[in-house]
């Protein structure tokens, strides 16, 4: 009796709320994940600790995430939306020169990830795993690429400096997905205070990278 | 192929910075332009030939985004290999650093002082106002409602140049190792470049030029604000003012002109024989003059310290009323560098001697001439104290301080030749030989 009441309860609520409610489940396992990360680094903290961080039973995680490396998939995820989500809103940046628009992609990235910058170099060294669903070359990494490239060749297409087509230019975002991958180990090894070696390596290399772009362009 | 010896010295430190390095990419690669005037000096014929390939390699060198480069002149100091003309464009050469769109400068700042400029100020502009050597300067107001001016340096340049000096010590090695390019000059050139990275230190210098300044009521000079500042990022007082030609756009009257000229040269002995800390960078970039003829100083990376000492025994050569080529000039002279713990050349006692009688024209030294005013707008005075400046640079086993002072020396001409000022200059110096 009580619990056909509960199950007709269940279906009188919201599916938003339903909604809303996974959510701040994933956004609690995700937040409980980082501070252990944080903590103990990504190898060696488990699905256990985080979930009785996040205050969630140990089955309930695998709910929402198969693996650890699906956690930081995640928190990938949300970077690459976070990084868009601020540029599009930035009237004055969609505007400016492709040189600075370029650098303040990359900045945001690297401003996101500062905070987990301890932890972050073990998790692409984890990445490197085969089986990882981190790998550039697994399904998911590539679903998540994706958002990204295709964020990246609009910038180049919306920009009068390079939305002239170019031999380079279909391999642009490809390009410069790599190249961000050697401004991040970069910055993760860069030592200088507030990492201001990373800032004029940016900018320096950008240059210079978006000469040969346009040199290239010109030469096609 | 050049012979070896100093001039060896010279293309293998433009190929090493060919080779460039870094991560803020290396000064000397673009020195390494160099390299072609050298063929082309060779084959131009002429004075006027050499001198218009000089000049053009200045501009060449200007037009290239770089890092501050006061490198050229020290190395056109000891290049007796290179013409004379060349040096003497090196010796005004400067460079900027490249600027900042609003995305690397915040983040420069964030780097610096852990949050975004929006969050420190209550108004910050995005886009810079003025130029600095290493950076760019950008208008704000503090939460307690101060006007200042933030100035921030472009990322990586200390870097740069301490790997740049890395290149030129090594390349230098046998030229040091023979006494040709004097030690002494290389670690003060270092040490004056590190001194212009590092905002802290401008801080300080600007601190200790506003005390000693005090005195002077025409003279203002900003005061730092520590809380936003620190080794990359340096917020100061706005100063309101104009640069020099704008201040002349205004079409001033003579008086004021003459009356700003006697300004700057009270300025400058005070600050050598009172203060004994030189502004020893004065481009007239770095003054600016307001409607009462006062003066406002910016830029504070290179300020020189003097030994009271060295003072005192540079005092008597001012206003020397005897001949130049006396026992007791010369030996005024070997006293100076005697305290050093040096002795001067031959070269270097005749060239001094022959500054002396420049001197006599700048300041005459007899009491009855002393309230004639000197006219500055007479280009043979400047160009002829220029030249022998130069000649003065080029000899060897030349103190430190002598270089800084006449740098100083040679902007404060500069300036008031472009006022056009009448100054009595004597006057000036005796007041301040008097109290020193």
């Amino acid at each position: 009796m009580s619990m056909l009441r509960i199950r007709k309860n269940n279906l009188h609520r919201a599916p938003g709320r339903r909604q809303k409610n996974k959510e701040r489940t994933r956004e609690a396992i995700l937040q409980a994940a980082l501070d252990l990360f944080g903590k103990k680094g990504f190898a060696r903290a488990t699905t256990k600790e985080i979930a009785r961080r996040a205050g969630v039973a140990e089955g309930t995680i695998f709910n929402y995430f198969r693996t650890k490396d699906d956690i930081a998939l995640h928190f990938f995820r949300r970077e690459v939306a976070h990084v868009i989500a601020s540029f599009e809103r930035d009237a004055r940046l969609r505007r400016a020169p492709i040189e600075e628009k370029l650098f303040a992609v990359i900045q945001k990235q690297l401003e996101y990830l500062t905070p987990y910058r301890g932890f972050l170099g073990e998790i692409l060294f984890q990445a490197l795993r085969p089986a990882s669903s981190l790998h550039p070359l697994s399904l998911e990494s590539q679903r998540l690429n994706l958002d990204y490239l295709e964020f990246i060749r609009r910038i180049f297409e919306t920009s009068p400096e390079t939305s002239r087509a170019s031999m380079l230019g279909a391999l642009a975002p490809q390009v410069f997905l790599i190249y961000y991958l050697g401004v991040l180990l970069f910055w993760l090894h860069d030592d200088s205070p507030g990492q201001e070696a990373t800032l004029a390596f940016l900018d320096r290399s950008l240059k210079i990278g978006l000469s040969v772009l346009r040199g290239a362009a010109h030469a096609a | 192929m050049p012979p070896e010896g100093t001039g060896g010295g010279w293309k293998r430190l433009l190929r090493m910075g060919k080779m460039g390095a870094g991560v803020a990419g290396s000064y000397f690669g673009y020195l390494a332009q160099m390299a072609f005037l050298d063929t082309e000096a060779r084959q131009t014929r002429g004075r006027e030939g050499r001198a218009r390939v000089a000049r053009k390699l200045r501009q060449e060198l200007q037009a290239l985004r770089g890092p501050v480069m006061k490198i050229g002149q020290a190395l056109a100091m000891q290049s007796h290999a290179l013409p004379e003309e060349l040096i003497a464009e090196l010796t005004q050469l400067q460079m900027r650093a490249p600027g900042m769109h609003p995305s690397l400068m915040r983040a420069q700042f964030k780097s610096a002082l852990g949050r975004f400029p929006e969050k420190l100020f209550s108004e910050f502009e995005p886009e810079p106002f003025a130029a600095a050597s290493l950076g760019q300067v950008h208008r704000a107001v503090t939460r307690a409602g101060h006007k200042v001016a933030v100035k921030i340096q472009y990322p990586g340049i200390r870097e740069a140049v301490r790997h740049d000096l890395r290149l030129l010590k090594t390349a230098l090695g046998p030229a040091l190792l023979s006494g040709h390019f004097p030690k002494a000059a290389l670690k003060e050139m270092e040490a004056r470049l590190l001194e212009e990275t590092d905002y802290v230190r401008e801080a300080a210098n600007m601190a200790l030029l506003r005390q000693a300044l005090a005195g002077l009521d025409f003279v203002r000079v900003p005061k730092s604000h520590q809380e936003c500042s620190t080794d990359k990022v340096l917020t100061m007082s706005f100063l309101e003012g104009l640069h020099l030609d704008d201040w002349l756009a205004r079409k001033p009257t003579r008086e004021e002109k003459d009356r700003l000229g006697a300004r700057l040269m009270e300025m400058f002995y005070h600050q050598l024989f009172q203060a004994k800390a030189v502004h020893a960078d004065p481009h007239w970039g770095n003054y600016l003059f307001d409607a009462d003829g006062g003066i406002g100083l910016v830029d504070f990376g290179c300020v020189k310290r003097l030994d009271p000492a060295y003072v005192r025994r540079f005092s008597p050569i001012c206003l020397y009323t005897g001949r130049a080529d006396s026992q007791q000039y010369r030996g005024l002279i070997e006293a100076l560098f005697r305290g050093e713990g040096l002795k001067p050349s031959r070269k270097t006692l005749e060239v001094m001697s022959g500054f002396s009688h420049l001197y006599r024209r700048l300041y005459p030294p007899f009491p009855k001439d002393e309230h004639r005013p000197v006219d500055f707008s007479d280009p043979s005075l400047l160009n002829d104290f220029a030249e022998h400046c130069t000649k003065l640079l080029k000899t060897k086993g030349l103190l430190p301080e002598l270089v800084f002072v006449s740098r100083a020396e040679v902007g404060l001409y500069n300036t008031l030749h472009r006022l056009g000022a009448k100054v009595r200059t004597s006057e000036i110096v005796r007041r301040y030989l008097a109290r020193a």
